[in-house]
């Protein structure tokens, strides 16, 4: 639970979960609702709202937490149509094409929303926003994006290849 | 049978998760990219895909979970059960969760589905389904659908889309992979998991069976197999489909399952698709 707490301040925010709700199963964490929690038993592989992966220090957060977050009062900056596109295609972000945001500090996570805020991801500012509205250098370090879903579907069925090419 | 072998090309499909976002608002964002879209007469949120000049399946908006990409016959097993509010419901051959997906909507993302699959590589699939859809109440298994009845539940509602031979427009090559000794193996795996998902279900709950086979050892064998062995009765359903076969290779079936629903590949792939009502016990 205090992994998750650490990741979500790291936005500036704070999620006040029913703690009786979050499970732990093996590494990934899950937020059940009621009926889940009252109706099903041990064993599962997956259940609920998955939050994220703990490995070692490091937690890795699923969508559904950045979404999570992205209702709060978190760090966030919204971007034009086309930077979102380059965004979930795993570029980083010139300032250039960021409309607005309430992050402007280098070194702060943020998150990434398009314009009909929807959260797209998160990034790390690699530079100050204010007083440099035209600079055409990277203002945001791609750490996840939307994309991340695709990605992760062709490492799977690379594995798949390479399990296969291995047998024979 | 009914209906000769033609060569089919079917059109990609997608259904609209309105429990994500509005379906008008879907619609206009994808037309706004270029996408053109036909709706799909028998089904309320599918759209076939008329043009597109980029993967339907590599948008923002797919990858928000806002639409699935399925095929329209696929699409309507899962709104064939009454009322799904409320209920606990098992979807027990899920990945890849196109319709685990569908439930969760046809719930509202309320109370309970449980989800099984057998194969270990195909979790992640389903997982990652779940995950894009913003999917809440749905727990998965990594389990054999025979095997159910070791979670100690009972439900309201089961979809049994059960693995099938498939059929020649899902997969080119079918004639050259199958032999009858496949459907025969097939139809016993059915059979059992039928057999398993009868045992789980509460006294008037509802089972859905569906195949994509257009096999009679895999449909409407399986099914007149079912009322005569199993405390089921075949419902009717009110969905796109010819009727039911009650005689086949000479063979007279039970008439109630007139009421199932065959689809001979056409505008979809083939499938069939029978609602079972799980008869009291005296």
């Amino acid at each position: 639970m205090k992994i998750i707490n650490d990741f979500v301040s790291q936005f500036d925010a704070s999620i006040s979960f029913d703690k009786t709700r979050i499970i732990k199963s093996g590494n990934r964490y899950y937020y059940l609702s009621r009926n889940l929690k009252e109706n099903v038993p041990k064993g599962f592989f997956y259940i609920g709202e998955y939050l994220g992966t703990e490995k070692g220090e490091s937690f890795f957060p699923s969508f559904i937490l950045l979404e999570k977050i992205a209702e709060t009062k978190a760090n966030k900056i919204i971007i034009d149509k086309k930077t979102a596109w380059l965004f979930i295609c795993g570029r980083d972000i010139f300032r250039k094409g960021i409309i607005t945001g309430n992050s402007v500090k280098k070194g702060n996570f943020t998150l990434v929303l398009n314009e009909n805020n929807e959260c797209l991801g998160f990034g790390k500012l690699i530079m100050n926003l204010r007083g440099v509205p035209d600079s055409k250098e990277v203002a945001i370090k791609n750490i996840l994006d939307l994309g991340d879903f695709l990605r992760r579907e062709k490492r799977q069925s690379q594995k798949k290849y390479n399990r296969t090419a291995k047998k024979n | 049978m009914g209906w000769d072998f033609k060569e089919v090309k079917l059109k990609q499909s997608i259904r609209i998760n309105t429990m994500n976002e509005k379906k008008s608002l879907v619609i206009s964002r994808l037309e706004s990219l270029g996408v053109d879209l036909e709706k799909i007469p028998f089904l309320k949120n599918g759209f076939w895909i008329k043009r597109s000049n980029f993967s339907v399946g590599a948008t923002a908006e797919y990858l928000l979970g806002l639409y699935s990409i399925q095929e329209a016959a696929s699409q309507i097993p899962a709104t064939l059960f009454n009322k799904l509010e409320n209920k606990i419901v098992l979807d027990s051959c899920a990945s890849p969760g196109g319709k685990t997906v569908q439930l969760a909507n046809l719930m509202n993302n309320s109370s309970v589905i449980i989800a099984l699959e057998l194969k270990k590589r195909k979790m992640f699939a389903l997982t990652n389904q779940l995950e894009r859809c913003r999917v809440k109440n749905s727990a998965v298994y990594n389990m054999d659908a025979r095997k159910v009845s070791k979670l100690n539940m009972n439900f309201d509602c089961v979809l049994l889309d059960v693995p099938c031979s498939g059929n020649p427009v899902s997969d080119r090559q079918w004639f050259n992979r199958r032999t009858s000794e496949d459907i025969l193996r097939n139809s016993r795996r059915q059979r059992q998991i039928l057999t398993e998902a009868v045992t789980v279900t509460k006294n008037n709950g509802e089972i859905v069976y569906t195949t994509c086979s257009l096999e009679p050892e895999e449909n409407e064998f399986n099914i007149d197999w079912a009322i005569k062995t199993l405390n089921v009765k075949v419902e009717n359903i009110n969905c796109y489909g010819k009727k039911g076969l009650t005689k086949i290779f000479g063979k007279k079936l039970h008439p109630s399952i007139e009421k199932c629903k065959r689809i001979w590949p056409d505008v979809t792939q083939g499938f069939f698709l029978c609602k079972l009502k799980k008869v009291a016990q005296k």
